[in-house]
């Protein structure tokens, strides 16, 4: 190096120089080698092809679990109801004791890799956003109503209980996450699949509300009536939750433990004992709370 | 009431990140056996699936990362309570 050159002549200033030498890339001036001659590399080459295509490759994943998470099309899947899917859905959320077969129904896509869940209208064991949004705006109506027949009617009621609803639906979702989360449960089912079925227990609450209303102005039974309505809302519901979510939270029924040994076969007998506890304690325990949270007049 | 009640989820939600935040390494969590960088005997499987297992990952990460938010949400919250509260 010269030494006329300054000290920080490492970098780009010496680029007019170096370059032409640096340029055959074993040339006599690779000592140094500035940016110029490290770009024209073509190894250097060929790793920033492979960085790019990397770049790239994370970037539409992400993308796409971005777009399944919030995206319009997936929430679209949902709303896809029919007539009589919602009076049959309705029929088992509130006599699930009859139902039979309880497993969703896939079917594979076209290229076979893959099957797909149908939507709400082709299988009635689907969940779906329909019910549960309904139900929801009924429910706070009709909290309102009766607050109304009580002569204890304030508009704020309206966004009270509002702000009730959405609070138990995400203390829920938090619930169930977080179980799946310390459960180590690695289900390929959305979160919407979880709001959707968390929201059908407003169509017991409903119900329950309903009935014991009626029953007081009638003047029949008492408070023990509304308790035996509600304890019957609050059991079908939690059996409901407790045969549809056995599919989302237990996802391979008789697929555990068939390619581990026995040592693996024992984990995942004691993995599923937990899990199902974990089920019972969700769908009976936590529901039980919630439900008599929200029937509460 | 700060947006009907979502106030107080959120109060809820600060304060317990809080508590996890706070928990020190050295001096609690590792005199109960609370910690990752326990290392397994030779041969030993580190058991991920275990709930403890999980729940020593979910608080070291949430004291990883919640560190730099916490700073400031507990400012905003603090300088909102002193002004408005």
């Amino acid at each position: 190096m010269p030494p006329s050159q300054p000290q920080s002549g490492y970098g780009y200033q010496q680029q007019p120089q170096g370059a032409p030498a640096a340029g055959g890339g074993g040339g006599g001036y690779n000592m140094h080698p500035n940016f110029g001659g490290f770009m024209n590399d073509p190894t250097a080459q060929m790793g920033f092809q492979v960085g790019k295509s990397a770049v790239m490759a994370g970037q539409e994943y992400m993308e796409q679990n971005f777009g399944r998470l919030v995206s319009v099309s997936a929430l679209k899947h949902y709303f896809n109801v029919s007539n009589s899917y919602v009076v049959n859905k309705l029929y088992i959320v509130l006599f699930p004791w009859w139902h039979r077969p309880w497993s969703r129904q896939q079917r594979l896509s076209n290229n076979g890799q893959d099957g797909y869940f149908l939507p709400p209208r082709e299988d009635t064991n689907s969940p779906d956003m329909y019910i549960p949004m309904m139900a929801l705006v009924t429910y706070i109506l009709l909290k309102t109503l009766l607050a109304g027949l009580r002569g204890a009617f304030d508009p704020e009621l309206l966004a009270t209980t509002f702000f009730t609803s959405v609070f138990v639906l995400l203390l829920e979702i938090g619930i169930i996450k977080l179980g799946t989360l310390l459960l180590n449960i690695s289900s390929t089912s959305q979160i919407f699949d979880l709001v959707a079925y968390s929201g059908y227990k407003f169509v017991g609450v409903i119900i329950s509300l309903l009935l014991s209303e009626l029953l007081g102005h009638l003047g029949v039974g008492g408070r023990w009536a509304s308790w035996v309505i509600f304890l019957y809302c609050f059991s079908a519901n939690a059996f409901f939750l407790l045969r549809s979510l056995r599919y989302v939270l237990l996802p391979d029924q008789n697929g555990q433990g068939v390619g581990g040994g026995a040592a693996g076969y024992t984990v995942a007998r004691s993995q599923r004992n937990r899990r199902t506890q974990f089920l019972f304690v969700y769908s009976y325990v936590v529901q039980f709370g919630f439900m008599l949270w929200l029937s509460k007049v | 009431m700060v947006l009907f009640g979502l106030g107080g989820l959120i109060y809820v939600a600060v304060l317990l990140i809080n508590g996890i935040a706070i928990l020190s390494e050295d001096r609690f969590l590792a005199r109960i056996g609370w910690t990752t960088t326990a290392e397994p005997g030779f041969g030993g499987v580190r058991d991920d699936a275990s709930v403890k297992a999980r729940l020593v990952n979910l608080v070291s990460s949430i004291r990883t990362l919640m560190r730099i938010p916490l700073m400031f949400i507990n400012t905003v919250i603090i300088l909102y309570e002193l002004i408005l509260g």
